[in-house]
């Protein structure tokens, strides 16, 4: 165990704000040590659409954070998400080259290789290759099929690739900060990981973040990411929707949407009225309680809908006994899992911040940013284990988060 | 294996995304930090340096302070002498230079008088003196080496060879193999001015040595029957005569290269085979143009030149009226 400790930063620039965790890992646990938010200014929809007002609150939840930390940062780990990004599917096999047939380190290096190997349209650039289960002849083998007798090897990789220039312009907001972008991390596995357990994603889950500008998805299947999506719908359209609905301005219908929204409509009379503020103030107005959630409930379904609909055939209540698991601001909305539940055919829930998380951080807000720390957590313990070459302590240290 | 890994398609990362921004890109507490990483970096820097200049100096200070030692080296006399040397000299010289007490304590000794005392013999070039508690002096020198050898006469006395090294310092050459000396050409033309003890030095050496040095790693048969060179036209005409045992005088040029008029020389002695009529004189400091003197004069017999007497008997010149005067063109016949 390395008595040292490891300050490491998280950012997520998300479209309605921006957060910064601040994490020392002291090669056991990982303590919270600070925390910085701030509104999101020049992001849509993920992407960053105005440089100097993306990096003015960026900056200023980074430093937020080191002010709360107490702490310098020199790498942060990003979230990235947004409506580029995409991903397809590739796998290779190979035949075991031993003439006993047991399968060499060689063989899995060469069989990788191969499945990642798939030229990208031109200024796409891969964000993350994620492997699924290994194959011995057509047999499942979900840790490292080396030493494992057969004659065929396979394996796939789920590749995550997005647009050069957005993917440029998130890593140059952080660089203005003169911090180094340590690792790109999909929004959607951050909070996944965060908010489904191992055994979850042993058999089979669906995570869904639905943040304001965009709704990520990721589906686990034999305990790996199998497929991972984004839309580029999210909490906001919600209140676009009832905004142009009911011919309000974006901040008031933000506020009903708040109070009133619901994913299933619940209000049977037609006449049960909301007020606008409630504080009797003239140009107070009122509003149908079933307009509005008729409203934010048909989004909900539409929103649910899509996502099933690109996920295909690899969701499917049988092999997806974990259900559907909800997370983000807009997974906030009443009855979001109820309709869930509805258009998946499946159990849902709404996604809980591990018990280690503190109670100002539970909220599923900050969900991206707390699973991004963990990301961080394990990417040093990757690295330490590759140094080590053994790895038995930093495996324990995984295991221990993800029991939780 | 399915496919060949060799061809398979490069994959472009994120990674390759270049992560440096302009200044003008950052923010006010972008370029802050910027700074304060450059100037943690230099201060980070310079306090290695000091603190490595500190213990450096610290340790030398615990080395040679005398209240950290043990009693007994302030009051253990001195039990050897140690000399390491890249030259001749030997432990008797070092005893005879330095001159220390029988009763010397180590801490007693004045190790920048004794230094002195080393440097005072010319043959030394530089000198180091160093305690080794609890009773040893090291004495680490580097000695001139030799290049030529020429007589001296003060007033009356009687002449002395000295040689000279390569920085032109005389010395009188102690410890120096006798048969090694025997081969080094002798030195005439110059006068020695008295500095102290000793003398200054040679001035024009430089250009011999040069000459010396190319002479005998390029054309070792020439070097070894070269006896005397003199110097007394250097200054005027910068040329260099060597005067051979066979009694042919050569005149080098100070402003051509060496080797290509050396390589010129070993050209005309192996051309001048008639033994009836031997070169008697070769003048190679005027480029292409070699004029070259044929004689029947009887070999050299080589006394040593004295420096400061300036007498020397010129052996007549005989030129062949024909061939008096052949100019050569060296260039085109090499």
């Amino acid at each position: 165990m390395s008595s040292k400790t490891t300050v490491i930063g998280a950012v997520e620039i998300g479209t309605s704000k921006v957060t910064a965790l601040v994490g020392e890992y002291t090669g056991r646990e990982i303590v919270i040590i600070g925390c910085g938010e701030c509104s999101s200014r020049g992001v849509i929809k993920g992407s960053v659409v105005d440089f100097r007002a993306a990096t003015e609150c960026t900056h200023s939840a980074l430093e937020s954070a080191e002010r709360d930390a107490n702490e310098r940062i020199d790498h942060v780990y990003l979230a990235q998400s947004g409506g580029h990004l995409e991903g397809f599917y590739n796998e290779a096999s190979v035949n075991v080259k031993a003439a006993d047939n047991m399968i060499e380190a060689d063989d899995i290096r060469t069989v990788c290789d191969l499945a990642k190997a798939k030229e990208l349209p031109l200024g796409r650039l891969v964000v993350h290759n994620i492997r699924r289960p290994f194959r011995v002849d057509g047999r499942l083998v979900p840790t490292s099929p080396e030493n494992l007798v057969g004659q065929k090897l396979e394996v796939g990789y789920w590749t995550v690739h997005g647009q050069e220039q957005r993917l440029a312009d998130n890593i140059h907001v952080i660089r203005g900060f003169n911090l180094e972008v340590r690792e790109l991390v999909l929004s959607s596995l951050a909070s996944g990981h965060m908010v489904t357990s191992l055994e979850e994603r042993q058999n089979g889950v669906l995570a869904i973040d639905i943040g304001a500008g965009t709704t990520d998805y990721v589906l686990y299947r034999n305990g790996a990411p199998h497929t991972t999506g984004v839309l580029a719908v999210g909490g906001g359209h919600f209140t676009n929707d009832i905004s142009l609905a009911l011919r309000l301005t974006e901040g008031q219908a933000e506020k009903l949407k708040v109070r009133f929204g619901r994913a299933v409509v619940q209000a049977r009379d037609r006449n049960d009225k909301v007020w606008l503020d409630g504080n009797f103030a003239i140009g107070d107005r009122q509003f149908s309680r079933h307009a509005i959630e008729s409203v934010t409930a048909a989004r909900a379904w539409e929103l649910l809908e899509v996502v099933r609909k690109r996920i295909g055939h690899a969701f499917s209540p049988e092999t997806c006994a974990g259900g559907v698991v909800l997370s983000g601001g807009g997974a906030k909305l009443p009855a979001l899992a109820e309709c869930a539940a509805k258009v998946f055919g499946a159990p849902a829930r709404l996604g809980e911040a591990p018990s280690w998380v503190a109670d100002n951080l539970r909220d599923p807000g900050y969900h991206t940013a707390l699973g991004i720390l963990y990301y961080g957590v394990s990417s040093l313990g990757d690295h330490s284990a590759a140094t080590r070459r053994k790895g038995g302590f930093m495996r324990n240290v995984t295991r221990l988060f993800a029991s939780t | 294996m399915s496919r060949d890994t060799q061809t398979m398609p490069e994959t472009r990362s994120w990674r390759e995304i270049p992560q440096q921004v302009r200044p003008r890109a950052m923010s006010g507490e972008g370029r802050r930090r910027m700074a304060m990483k450059a100037m943690r970096a230099t201060v980070g820097a310079c306090v290695f340096g000091l603190v490595s200049w500190g213990a450096w100096e610290m340790a030398a200070v615990i080395r040679e302070n005398p209240s950290g030692m043990p009693d007994s080296a302030k009051t253990d006399r001195v039990k050897s002498l140690v000399l390491v040397t890249d030259g001749v000299l030997d432990k008797n010289w070092l005893a005879r230079t330095l001159s220390v007490p029988a009763d010397a304590t180590l801490m007693g000794l004045d190790l920048d008088r004794l230094r002195q005392r080393v440097l005072g013999d010319p043959q030394v070039s530089s000198a180091a003196i160093v305690r080794n508690f609890p009773d040893k002096l090291t004495v680490r020198i580097s000695e001139r080496s030799p290049v030529a050898r020429m007589m001296a006469q003060s007033g009356a006395e009687a002449p002395v060879m000295l040689l000279v090294s390569r920085d032109g310092v005389a010395f009188s050459g102690t410890g120096f193999d006798t048969a090694m000396v025997a081969t080094l050409p002798w030195i005439d033309g110059v006068r020695l001015a008295r500095v102290g003890k000793g003398f200054g030095p040679v001035e024009g050496m430089k250009a011999v040595s040069e000459l010396l040095a190319t002479a005998k790693l390029e054309a070792e048969e020439l070097y070894r029957t070269w006896q005397v060179i003199s110097l007394s036209r250097l200054a005027s005409d910068g040329a260099i005569e060597v005067q051979t045992r066979g009694g042919m005088k050569v005149v080098f040029g100070t402003r051509e290269d060496y080797l290509r008029q050396i390589a010129r020389l070993d050209l005309l002695v192996d051309s001048a085979t008639d033994p009836t009529r031997p070169i008697r004189q070769v003048d190679l400091s005027l480029g292409s143009q070699v004029p070259v003197t044929f004689g029947t004069a009887a070999p050299f017999i080589g006394e040593p030149p004295v420096n400061t007497t300036g007498a020397k008997q010129e052996q007549p010149l005989i030129e062949f009226p024909t061939l008096s005067n052949i100019h050569i063109d060296i260039k085109r016949e090499l």
